[in-house]
């Protein structure tokens, strides 16, 4: 992956998702963002809730269609080269669940074969996340009956199973208690030593501060700031992260109040 | 791909125990126990009724001319037609005794009275019994056949006695002997119950499968890994559909394998004269045949399963889905249904009827083939559809969006609109069915008109609170507009005598004595006023309110090109004509109306034509001026053809330089559209 540091291994340029709601007509859930990734990095997006994180990332993993704009991972376009994108992604939410009657194992093999991992190196392949992810003990337990941290490693070893370029993390230490978000962390850690690009969107601010290296503040749909946690800091004054993210909301949203949200109330100025 | 998502299903539903062994394993073991239980049971009972010995009481006056009789008759030595049986006498009794279940029987030795209705002074054992008790039944059985046997002697006797024959043999025999062959028997037996046996069981077994793939992934959450994996969606979508094929043939194969065996080890005996001989190309023949029935409910099923959003969702539209399709696999019981008949284009049914022709040697190739294609048409497009709901963004963006759904209002009207209308055609229909009769011609045509057109949009326009004017394009024309319609009404009215010619002659061959039969259903004594309002000014101005302003309306912001909106309305239109055969003629009809208001931007316009059309149809004729055999003549189409073009070229927009192109959403601008 090294060979790609220089380009960017996600482009998002003037994306933009509106659903039609008959009544309101179009509700825009995404309003022409533009953002990149680049090997080695962790990019994170924070936001709070209905900020539109997980519309766009799942415009990434190709599974909603972009109204406008474009989006590229590793160079492939999310539209055209669906399949692609997503033999180049590793795509880990709240709702990518597991298979419950598969085993640990099965399920590696099952997702990296799908995902097009040469035959020949799958068993190899599967040895080796088993090991990594230390799940060897219950390698042939259904997933069904893992606790949930076991649960939360085989499915970050599924999301890497094919050993994509790109990795998106959406929320991923929502329900996690915490020991488990440690180990999440340290996971992710790891996957950005290794020169993958990762995708991070979170709402704790903790933990965007500890693991990414530039911060997307998403709000209704636009990309209110990017940079890094430095660049955030000296264009606001503000040191904590938290109190960043509240100074972006609360006084730089003058310019987004004409953005219809997918809550609120197009063109209601934010109370200041 | 495919491979390994298959596999994939296959092992996760094996591995499902408790729904294999309540879906599989139970009915296999469940249908031959019950079998099993109740043959012991019917055993245990005859063996009862059998080893039995019935009681019996003699009363009346005659007791003593009865009790010769019932001597002889027990007396009789079982034999072929006589059953053995052991019989008590009790004393003397009476029918209290018989509710007691201290006797079976009880007989009244007696001579006959008026209530018998025989000669008087007959006489007469009436044997009287319990028909709730088993055994009081088969004792009032076995004891008539014995009387009856002794009265049989006796009448043989006199007949000698008389020099008569007294065997039925004597006079002569009928006889009659069966030149099928066994198999050819049999066939039609098993065509009977074969294919919805089939399709019976791949739904069942199919079902299993298909809850557990779609709306089974939805519900646990794994369908949006399996989407942001890089199997494409058609990859997907087939390999669930063999899945949902192989546990469902599966499913056949196992209940035909366990029927096999079951008869074979003798739990219980085959239907008599279920001989069956198959030759290698008929069962080749019939394993063709169910390919596409296969696909085609095994398709159903999963479309079942990917627009339900849980697995109680499915569960509640799956007993519709399995009516749906057994229905139509019944086809081959109906009785005189030929495989060269219109069947054969009916899904399911077309191969219904094929495999009954098979097993009966009535097989025919092209029509076989035409029933193969319609069942796999079918099949294939509810796989498209399929694919088409996992690529809906509902599916993964969940339910936020669809705030109309409660809010109602104009938005809504279009996603309603063809069910609208639906139940409005069921109105017309049912209207005509029950007072068709009752109310005469006018008292219909203002039920349909003014009851169901008018009240129908009226309430629609309310429901959906819709602006009228828009709705239903109450705009002023373009002046040209009126001579276009003075010129396009009559020629279209010549051309679509020509179609409805060629239709009666190449497309629906109708038998003379029907199309008389309509001729006279036409003829109205109404005299020309009531003629000229009821059928041509009341149509004329209501049907384009219903057709051409409310559905258009709604159609124009459902379907994505004009064209495609005229079409529609024209084919709804053409169902209201409930009589097959007027269907193209007045769906043609419709379009052009449709064309006509898409490109004025008004209904008047269309009004005027519709009203024209009518009336141009039914005064000349009400007036004796033409004849209604009248040909038309060659040059009258040449001309009709032209007169239909000059008129289409004069409908152009009011305002030129009105926008062209179909607004994304919007009804007819106040231009109208050039299609």
């Amino acid at each position: 992956m090294m060979t790609h540091l220089h380009t960017p291994a996600v482009a998002v340029h003037d994306l933009r998702k509106s659903f039609f709601d008959e009544e309101r007509g179009e509700v825009t859930a995404v309003d022409g963002i533009s953002f990149e990734a680049l090997p080695g990095e962790v990019f994170g997006l924070l936001g709070a809730n209905g900020a539109g994180k997980t519309t766009t990332l799942r415009m990434l993993s190709t599974v909603l269609t972009p109204s406008s704009g474009s989006a590229t991972v590793m160079g492939h376009d999310v539209v055209k080269e669906g399949e692609r994108v997503r033999r180049n992604l590793g795509f880990h939410s709240a709702s990518t669940a597991l298979y419950p009657r598969l085993t640990a194992r099965e399920t590696l093999e099952f997702f990296a074969r799908i995902n097009g991992y040469p035959e020949e190196r799958l068993n190899a392949r599967v040895d080796q996340l088993v090991d990594r992810f230390a799940i060897r003990e219950y390698e042939h337990g259904r997933i069904e009956k893992l606790s949930s941290g076991m649960k939360q490693k085989v499915s970050i070893a599924r999301t890497i199973a094919h050993d994509p370029p790109v990795l998106i993390f959406d929320e991923p230490t929502v329900g996690l208690d915490v020991m488990n978000a440690i180990e999440m962390v340290k996971v992710v850690n790891e996957l950005k030593a290794e020169g993958k690009a990762i995708l991070y969107s979170s709402h704790i601010m903790s933990e965007v501060e500890k693991l990414c290296d530039r911060i997307g503040i998403l709000h209704r749909g636009r990309l209110l700031a990017l940079g890094t946690l430095d660049e955030l800091r000296e264009a606001t004054g503000e040191h904590y992260l938290e109190d960043i993210f509240v100074t972006y909301v609360t006084e730089r949203a003058g310019t987004a109040d004409a953005v219809p949200g997918i809550f609120g109330e197009p063109g209601t100025p934010p109370a200041s | 791909m495919i491979g390994p998502l298959l596999r994939n299903e296959l092992r996760m539903l094996l591995r499902d125990t408790r729904t294999l062994l309540i879906a599989v394993v139970a009915p296999i073991v469940v249908l031959p126990g019950w079998i099993l239980v109740s043959n012991f049971v019917a055993d245990r009972e005859e063996e009862r009724i059998e080893s039995a010995t019935y009681r019996w009481a003699l009363v009346g006056e005659e007791a003593a001319w009865g009790e010769s009789i019932i001597e002889r008759a027990l007396d009789l030595p079982a034999d072929s037609t006589l059953g053995d049986a052991t019989f008590e006498r009790v004393g003397e009794g009476n029918d209290s005794l018989l509710s007691a279940s201290e006797v079976e029987l009880v007989v009244v030795a007696r001579r006959a009275t008026e209530a018998d209705s025989l000669a008087t002074d007959t006489p007469v054992l009436e044997v009287r019994y319990r028909a709730e008790s088993d055994l009081s039944r088969a004792a009032r059985e076995r004891f008539v056949e014995r009387l009856e046997a002794v009265r049989e002697a006796e009448r043989d006797r006199r007949f000698r006695l008389a020099g008569l024959p007294a065997s039925r043999a004597e006079l002569g025999v009928v006889s009659t002997t069966n030149v099928a062959s066994a198999g050819k028997e049999g066939g039609r037996l098993l065509s009977r119950f074969l294919l919805p046996f089939v399709v019976m069981m791949m739904l069942g077994g199919g079902s299993i499968m298909a809850a557990d793939t779609i709306s089974g992934e939805k519900e646990r959450g794994t369908l949006e890994t399996l989407l942001t994996s890089s199997a494409r969606r058609s990859e997907i979508v087939r390999a669930k559909l063999l899945a949902v094929i192989t546990v469902g043939l599966a499913v056949v194969v196992i209940n035909v394998v366990n029927l096999a065996i079951y008869v074979t080890i003798g739990v219980f005996d085959l239907p008599e004269g279920l001989a069956l001989e198959l030759a290698p190309a008929q069962l080749a023949l019939l394993l063709l045949l169910f390919l596409p029935l296969a696909g085609l409910v095994a398709a159903g099923l999963l479309l079942v399963s990917g627009i339900a959003k849980s697995y109680r969702e499915y569960q509640l539209y799956a007993p519709v889905l399995f009516l749906a399709f057994l229905i139509p696999s019944l086809a081959g019981l109906l009785p005189g249904l030929s495989l060269e008949s219109a069947i054969v284009l009916v899904p399911l049914a077309g191969v219904a009827v094929a495999t009954t022709a098979v097993l009966v040697d009535a097989w025919h190739p092209l029509w076989g083939l035409v029933a193969f294609a319609s069942s796999a048409g079918a099949a294939l497009y509810l796989l498209r559809r399929v694919e088409g709901v996992l690529s809906n963004e509902r599916l993964i963006a969940g339910t936020d969006f669809d705030e109309a759904e409660f809010r109602g209002g104009p938005a809504l009207f279009p996603r309603h609109v063809l069910t609208w209308f639906l139940g409005l055609w069921v109105l017309f229909f049912l209207a005509s069915l029950w007072f068709g009769d009752v109310l005469g011609v006018r008292g219909q045509l203002v039920i349909n008109l003014v009851g169901i057109f008018l009240g129908g949009s009226a309430w629609m326009v309310h429901r959906y609170r819709l602006d009228p004017v828009e709705v239903l394009s109450l705009r002023r024309p373009r002046w040209t507009a009126w001579p276009a319609v003075l010129i396009g009404a009559p020629s279209f009215l010549v051309l679509g005598v020509g179609v409805s010619e060629l239709v009666n002659t190449w497309l629906f061959p109708m038998p003379e004595s029907v199309l008389e039969s309509f001729a006279r259903g036409l003829t109205l004594d109404l005299g020309l006023a009531q003629i000229v309002f009821f059928l041509a000014i009341l149509p004329g101005v209501l049907e384009e309110i219903a057709f051409r302003g409310v559905l258009l309306h709604g159609l124009r912001r459902r379907l994505r090109t004009p064209w495609a909106a005229a079409l529609a309305c024209g084919v709804i239109f053409g169902l209201f004509h409930v009589s097959l055969f007027r269907i193209i003629p007045t769906g043609l009809l419709g379009i052009v109306l449709a064309l006509v208001v898409l490109r004025t931007g008004s209904i008047y316009p269309a009004m005027l034509w519709h009203l024209l059309n009518n009336a141009l149809a039914l005064v000349p004729d009400e007036l004796g001026w033409i004849s209604p055999d009248l040909a038309v003549p060659g040059w009258a189409y040449a001309l009709a053809f032209v007169g239909m073009a000059i008129s289409l070229s004069l409908l152009r927009p009011r305002t030129p330089g009105a926008p062209r192109a179909p607004s994304p959403v919007g009804g007819v601008p106040p231009g109208g559209y050039s299609p």
